[in-house]
């Protein structure tokens, strides 16, 4: 069978050309051990400025109130499921000396607490709820920071607490909290490893087309063509290669991410299976690549191109809000979900985060399976009719 | 009436307003080694690839030993290609390359090895099986490529510009090992190299602007083509001069005989001169004309070229 010799010479070429085989499989593992060394094996923990310049006050019962300090201490009793703690508090004089830690990023956020806090807090307890307005607590922060909103949030909930508590004054109307799945008991590290994983697959498209790319440069297409080896043949053992290479990269993220304390809610075959379905549809888009490309330099450019598209618009940066193009059985399909990263990150969230199984996502991969069978025929398609046309 | 193993019946190939190739009609027979001549652009390269199976015609056939290509495009398995420019996999050894390419051509691994073996052993590469491209020189590179285009063992062999950038030693060995594929193959040989075709094809085709211009073996086309053999014979006496050319005018010399006398010389240019040397010598004799040294240039296969395809440069 041609195709199985086409993949022996692509894994035996592959073999000596170790250094691009080595950083296409570790490129998600290496990216995997950073944002562990980043949130530091677990969440992020939030450097938070506080200029306490509250005086504390008496309260009616004789008892003193010091409301700047329980903030303080509210804040720092924010913990993680796993106790990692969420805050870490710096106190500093006055807003001025905040300011620059801000500025440099090296905090998220800057609570003043004002003189009066307490004299406010107390006047407000006991039921006293006409209090004379004190001067107001001031959040003051970069607002293009992401770290600003999540660590605004948090230190807002310290404080209500704070306040509620010294006020004795309750919300007319609870909230509670409800984690979606296992989503509750997830570190930080362990939400970024879906997305990483996605690494490992889109990086396909450069070794996939720049391998395909290379036959064309070189010349040793003729001799295929002369050889009379069907397209199907010469794309299918390249693409089996480059799916070997992409599953071995999804198990061995699996692997370290494993060995830095994640953890899959799901089964774990489940998310490989995921993982190898987007991996097809990655090699069926790099093939797209390949026809447009007369040589390795080029495929390199063009594969830019889409790269970017699933990096950026698939969801695994950030979550977009949908362009829909319409609804099929019932179902909205967005322009995004044209990329197979879109599928790729979606389930996987499912299976690592959420603990869901295969049939809870049957929809991902039936679309990645539609896409890689799209993908793979444009590809032969525009291959055959730009690099094996015996027309001239 | 001897095997045909590659017939071209009225192949034309167009490109746009272009005509590469025009109507061109060729029969190679088994065996024999066909040199395919002609000027850059003159269409060779394009009728190879029509040869071969690369490129479809605008009109015309081709068949491989009997076999019309557009039918049955596997009979173009039994024409090997040996392109002009060396065409290697980078990553694999000389041995894996032939292997390979075995394979692909439907041979089993074990048969594919055995070929490649045995290639490499008869192209001088056998201690550089396991060695990858770039390693070797580029005599060796070339000799490689030729055991690509011969690893499943075709009828027929295209050969384009085999002795390219070779070294004379490597020339030498190629040269050889392409009189000895004669014996078991056809071989068809492109070349600018007028001296390789002359001293290795048993016929030859000259084409420009994708025309036949001529078509015969080496020795005929010399004798019929060009601006012939020239004949100077040293005069001892420069007053014989006239009564020399005199006593020549009587000879049968065929096409554009020229007889003049220069710098004491008898200078006779004619297609079939160097075959009446021995008549003219006679000739002179028998007049009682001494004659000095007598100096030979053959009329050679650049000569017919020329003569066919002119001087003007091509791109």
């Amino acid at each position: 069978m041609k195709l199985w010799v086409v993949f022996l010479k692509t894994l035996r070429e592959f073999r000596r050309d170790v250094l691009v085989l080595v950083l296409s499989v570790i490129f998600a593992p290496l990216f995997v051990v950073f944002y562990w060394a980043i949130t530091a094996g677990g969440s992020t923990t939030y450097a938070v400025l506080v200029a306490n310049q509250d005086q504390g006050a008496l309260q009616t019962d004789g008892s003193r109130l010091n409301g700047g300090s329980e903030v303080v201490g509210a804040i720092q009793k924010l913990v993680y499921a796993d106790g990692q703690a969420m805050m870490k508090v710096e106190m500093v004089a006055d807003r001025a000396a905040g300011e620059p830690r801000l500025k440099d990023h090296s905090a998220a956020l800057l609570l003043v607490i004002p003189a009066d806090f307490s004299r406010t807090l107390a006047s407000t307890g006991g039921g006293n709820a006409k209090s004379a307005a004190g001067s107001p607590v001031t959040f003051v922060g970069d607002l293009t920071n992401p770290a600003y909103a999540v660590a605004g949030i948090l230190v807002n909930a310290a404080l209500e607490e704070t306040i509620q508590a010294a006020t004795g004054q309750q919300r007319p109307v609870q909230v509670t909290e409800e984690a979606l799945g296992a989503s509750g008991a997830r570190t930080e590290f362990e939400n970024y490893v879906p997305g990483l994983l996605i690494f490992a697959v889109i990086m396909l498209i450069f070794l996939t087309a720049m391998t395909v790319a290379r036959e064309v440069e070189g010349g040793t297409l003729r001799r295929l063509q002369l050889a009379r080896l069907p397209a199907a043949d010469l794309l299918g053992g390249i693409s089996l290669a480059m799916l070997l290479i992409g599953v071995l990269s999804v198990v061995i993220t699996f692997g370290v991410a494993s060995l830095l304390g994640f953890h899959s809610q799901g089964p774990l075959w489940v998310a490989v299976l995921v993982g190898g379905m987007t991996c097809l549809s990655v090699i069926g888009a790099g093939l797209l690549v390949a026809a447009f490309s007369r040589s390795v330099a080029q495929a390199f450019v063009i594969a830019n191109f889409p790269l970017a598209l699933f990096m950026f618009f698939s969801g695994v940066i950030y979550p977009l809000k949908p362009l829909v193009l319409g609804t099929v059985a019932g179902r909205a399909i967005s322009l995004y979900d044209l990329l197979p990263a879109t599928h790729g990150v979606a389930a996987l969230n499912k299976v690592l985060v959420l603990g869901d199984g295969l049939g809870q996502v049957g929809y991902e991969l039936i679309s990645l399976l539609i896409l890689s069978a799209v993908y793979f025929a444009l590809g032969a398609f525009f291959f055959q009719r730009r690099h094996l046309n015996l027309g001239g | 009436m001897p095997e045909i193993a590659l017939k071209i019946d009225r192949l034309t190939k167009c490109y746009g307003s272009l005509v590469a190739v025009h109507d061109l009609s060729l029969e190679i027979c088994a065996g024999e080694v066909f040199g395919f001549l002609g000027p850059n652009g003159a269409g060779k390269t394009t009728a190879i690839r029509m040869m071969c199976g690369l490129l479809k015609p605008n009109a015309g056939r081709v068949l491989v030993l009997g076999v019309d290509i557009a039918s049955d495009p596997s009979a173009c398995l039994r024409v090997g290609v040996c392109p002009q420019e060396i065409v290697l996999w980078s990553k694999l050894t000389c041995l894996e390359q032939l292997v390979y390419a075995g394979q692909l051509y439907g041979l089993s691994a074990a048969k594919a090895r055995s070929r490649a073996v045995g290639l490499l052993g008869d192209l001088d590469l056998a201690k550089k099986k396991d060695q990858l491209p770039q390693s070797l020189s580029g005599g060796m590179q070339r000799r490689l490529n030729l055991a690509l285009a011969l690893v499943h063992d075709p009828e027929t062999v295209v050969l384009d510009e085999p002795e390219a950038g070779l070294d004379p030693q490597s020339r030498v060995r190629v040269r050889e090992y392409i009189r000895s594929l004669a014996r078991r193959k056809t071989v068809v040989l492109t070349t600018h190299n007028m001296d390789e075709a002359d001293r290795v094809a048993d016929r030859v085709a000259i084409i420009d602007h994708g025309e036949l211009l001529a078509l015969g073996a080496p020795e005929d086309l010399k004798r019929s083509r060009g601006e012939g053999d020239v004949i100077e014979i040293g005069l001892k006496s420069p007053a014989d001069s006239d009564r020399a050319q005199m006593a020549l005018s009587s000879l049968a010399l065929a096409g554009r005989a020229e007889i003049h006398c220069a710098d004491g010389a008898l200078v006779v240019r004619a297609l079939n001169a160097v075959q009446l040397l021995p008549r003219i010598l006679e000739v002179l004799t028998a007049e009682g004309i001494p004659q000095g040294e007598v100096r030979l240039r053959e009329n050679t296969l650049e000569d017919v070229f020329i003569q066919l395809t002119g001087k003007r440069l091509r791109e």
